[in-house]
């Protein structure tokens, strides 16, 4: 390891608007003289909003003079705003907790209301078992069918009930496939143009992996998995399917061959965002806890839109793992409240989000993750800006250590040179997460191996702990302590390539403040070799749709319109509620 | 060939520190005398002269099971006396307070019979039986463990140890716990949990910046011992690292 230069400070900009009028790099300051949480508009509005809520209902509610530790409220010290890392937009953290934030629910609910059902398996039936034709044209007038009846609709029954189109304009499919010919003959409006969407080379790869095949991208609404869960997806969509190609096709409702179109859309043809949970975790398909890394990765787009900034790529999912894993879902399975949306200053609290958050506000990790770029591009020549595989580093127990080490060294030194910073992320925890994603992005961006980045993240930590005698919160104890030896083990049950693993990994269920980053690294592993995807180029399609409610090019920036109330969801209900 | 501790690697003032606070044949120097009373009251277990409450009848009055173990293994003064299990926490600032919260748990580890150590960032507590804990408690708060500034002893809302300081050299704590007078002596005005005492305790005054950084057992370029400069620090958990990794492969040799 070596130090570099580089004069670029990229938390810079947010750390003099946090502390504004105050030297960034001083290590004193002033407290308890900040009037409590009246420093803060939007606690200011909370407690407006509370009284005219007491007053309707008759219970009381949030009283934070009253009720936080005796008397005294938060803001003993400044409460600072935050800069969503990559878009210039200061927010208030009360607005990046997901229950504050339309973006963050839509962005979840997006995944959770989506699979990807094959067409073939139910073209052969059409076409050897019941001997009907199928060509672009009838595909074509199926997918009108579909569109017609995946909302609710009905399309053979009589005197049925339906749903009302403005509570479910979110609702559609379109279809993909390697095929350009076939994609040619179809309605435009239906399809994902594999050769629009991507730069060259990743629609090449796209095309080839998927090949003639003809998949379905169905997103049900937003309101059917609010009230209902992910598990729902698959079964909505496969009675939809089902009914439309009897629609379609003029089938006879109850003849066998409808069992092979069920079969095929509810379990031989149907790619799940996420695999079940065990019982005791009590999730169904298509819930956080089965999301693995790998197939994240392929959600977030952001190597689709900046495909020579693997770093930029990477810290995309970063943002949205962090508050997809730990704020929704170690924030509700494991814990809740408000703890992970920042820091278990409390477990289980409001510190959830403040863990997350860390990742993704004041250009901090950024900052640490492009220091890294420097780096591997000045001792190992890798030119990360151009992805290739040509001139990946080969993972050495030394080149590892090296990487990690470099990075880790310099994110402490940050931290210590500018008081302020460490002021920011006042949680070890914040800090644990956001050193060792640098230098577990660094490595795998480097190597274009997801497991020597988990191996990296491992060194960081232990870096960390011995440096400042200090870590993160007791859970940092149990996997960051023993990571180093599973994160090159592949063996079953006991461990997997990055990939593969995820939030249900043994290691993983229960700590926040890694699995987002995790995902990252995985993820970095194949935008450092510029591939087209990661895991799944089906996945990587399916939610490159500009039609989707959430742009996951851009999660951070989403978040960021989110948290300023101008990001519009769906599933909403003032369709068929009073107006107020 | 009898095991010899180590107390770690390294080359550094900062490691040589970490050593000498661990190695309990090293006598830790005395900073401060605050009276067993004053620490009854900070800890806020019992009051002063208050019987010890208990969580069993003492060990000579009840029927104990014929345990090996047992035999091997002395008990406590607190643990023969049924006492309950309570606690004391800290919060170091990172900049430069004397010790840290794995440092506290490791040294703890070595002085210190019958503990139970958690080990956090911001934070470090260690429980034992309550007898047993006020012994402790004294040596952690007289001692050089502690400096009255920069080392807090909070039950909740510990909150501080990587903020800025106050510009009159205080770690901030929101229910402000402690306070330093005007004739520079810190007093705790609240007890760990943030209840107003009847009478302040009193913890002397805060150690002087070149002690602190003299004897402080956290690496910080500001100022202090950058980690980047012990070599032999970072070369040995970079060791431990490549073991670890090599052992998830379960080798023969």
């Amino acid at each position: 390891m070596a130090k570099i230069e580089r004069s670029q400070k990229l938390f810079l900009k947010a750390l003099k608007e946090k502390f504004q009028g105050q030297d960034v790099q001083s290590e004193t300051t002033e407290f308890y003289k900040f009037n409590g949480y009246h420093q803060s508009p939007r606690k200011e509005e909370f407690v407006k909003a509370s009284r005219a809520i007491e007053l309707d209902r008759g219970i009381s509610m949030y009283d934070p003079v009253r009720n936080h530790l005796g008397g005294i409220p938060l803001g003993q010290r400044q409460l600072m705003t935050y800069e969503v890392s990559g878009t210039g937009v200061f927010v208030e953290g009360d607005d990046l907790h997901f229950v504050n934030n339309a973006a963050m629910q839509q962005m979840w609910d997006d995944i959770r209301r989506t699979v990807i059902v094959n067409m073939d398996l139910a073209h052969q039936t059409l076409q050897k078992r019941l001997g009907k034709e199928v060509t672009p044209e009838t595909i074509n007038e199926y997918l009108h069918v579909l569109n017609h009846a995946m909302p609710g609709a009905a399309v053979v029954q009589e005197h049925m009930v339906e749903t009302h189109p403005g509570l479910v304009d979110d609702c559609y499919v379109k279809v993909f496939t390697g095929d350009q010919e076939l994609a040619d003959d179809l309605e435009p409006q239906f399809v994902l143009d594999v050769e629009k969407l991507f730069p060259g080379k990743q629609a090449e790869a796209l095309s080839a992996a998927v090949g003639k095949s003809l998949w379905q991208a169905i997103h049900i609404p937003t309101t059917v998995v609010r009230t209902c869960d992910g598990g729902t997806t698959s079964r909505w969509s496969a009675m939809q399917i089902g009914m439309s190609f009897i629609g379609a096709y003029r089938m006879c409702a109850g003849e066998a061959a409808v069992a092979d179109l069920s079969y095929a859309a509810k379990h031989a043809g149907v790619i799940q965002m996420a695999s079940h949970l065990p019982a005791r975790r009590a999730r169904g398909p298509n819930e956080p806890g089965g999301l693995a890394f790998g197939l994240f990765s392929d959600i977030v787009q952001a190597n689709r839109k900046y495909p020579n900034d693997p770093a930029r790529a990477s810290l995309e999912v970063v943002g949205a793992g962090t508050m997809l894993y730990d704020q929704i879902w170690l924030g509700s399975y494991m814990s809740g409240g408000v703890g992970f949306t920042q820091y278990a200053t409390m477990s289980g609290g409001v510190g959830f989000t403040q863990y997350a958050t860390a990742a993704y506000t004041d250009n901090i990790l950024d900052e640490f993750t492009y220091y890294g770029m420097d780096y591997i591009k000045d001792k190992y020549k890798v030119d990360w800006k151009n992805p290739s595989p040509s001139d990946k580093v080969k993972p050495t127990y030394d080149v590892v250590n090296d990487m990690a080490t470099e990075v880790t060294l310099n994110a402490m030194e940050q931290y210590e040179q500018f008081p302020t910073m460490m002021e920011d992320h006042f949680g070890g925890s914040q800090r644990a997460g956001v050193i060792a994603a640098a230098s577990g992005l660094t490595t795998s961006i480097a190597t274009g191996n997801s497991n020597a980045g988990l191996n990296a993240w491992y060194l960081s930590m232990l870096l960390h702990k011995d440096g400042w005698s200090r870590l993160g919160f007791f859970g940092y104890d149990l996997q960051d302590q023993c990571g180093s030896a599973n994160s090159l083990s592949i063996r079953g049950d006991e461990g997997a390539i990055g990939e593969i693993r995820g939030p249900n990994y043994p290691n993983y269920a229960m700590n926040v403040g890694h699995q987002g980053e995790y995902a990252a690294i995985t993820g970095g592993a194949h935008f450092g070799r510029g591939d087209a995807f990661c895991f799944d180029p089906r996945v990587k399609i399916c939610f490159a749709d500009p039609a989707l409610k959430f742009d996951f090019a851009e999660p951070r920036r989403e978040f960021a319109k989110g948290a300023i109330r101008e990001f519009m969801p769906a599933g909403e209900r003032s369709l068929i509620i009073p107006a107020r | 060939m009898a095991y010899k501790p180590q107390y770690g690697p390294g080359t550094s003032k900062v490691a040589e520190n970490r050593r000498k606070q661990m190695n309990p044949s090293q006598k830790l120097e005395k900073m401060r005398d605050v009276t067993d009373e004053d620490i009854v009251l900070v800890l806020d277990h019992r009051a002063p002269g208050a019987a010890y409450p208990t969580a069993h009848p003492p060990l000579a009055e009840q029927q104990e099971p014929d345990c090996p173990i047992r035999k091997i293994v002395t008990p406590t003064d607190g643990a023969k006396a049924g006492d309950r299990v309570r606690y004391i926490q800290f919060a170091d600032s990172m900049f430069f307070a004397p010790s840290h919260p794995y440092q506290r748990t490791y040294t703890e580890c070595y002085r210190f019979r019958g503990i139970d150590p958690g080990t956090l960032s911001g934070r470090q507590i260690v429980e034992c039986r309550e007898r047993d804990l006020e012994k402790y408690s004294k040596e952690l708060v007289n001692t050089e463990l502690l400096d009255a500034a920069r080392t807090g002893i909070r039950g909740a809302t510990v909150h501080g140890h990587s903020l800025r300081l106050a510009e009159n050299g205080m770690m901030f704590d929101m229910l402000q716990r402690s306070v330093l007078g005007e004739d520079g002596i810190v007093r705790y005005v609240k007890n760990q949990i943030g209840e107003p005492l009847d009478r302040a305790v009193a913890i002397g005054k805060p150690l002087d910046e070149k002690w602190l950084k003299a004897h402080t057992t956290i690496f910080h370029s500001l100022g202090g011992t950058p980690y980047r400069d012990d070599k032999e620090y970072v070369e040995y958990v970079q060791r431990i690292h490549t073991l670890r990794t090599k052992y998830g492969f379960m080798p023969k040799e």
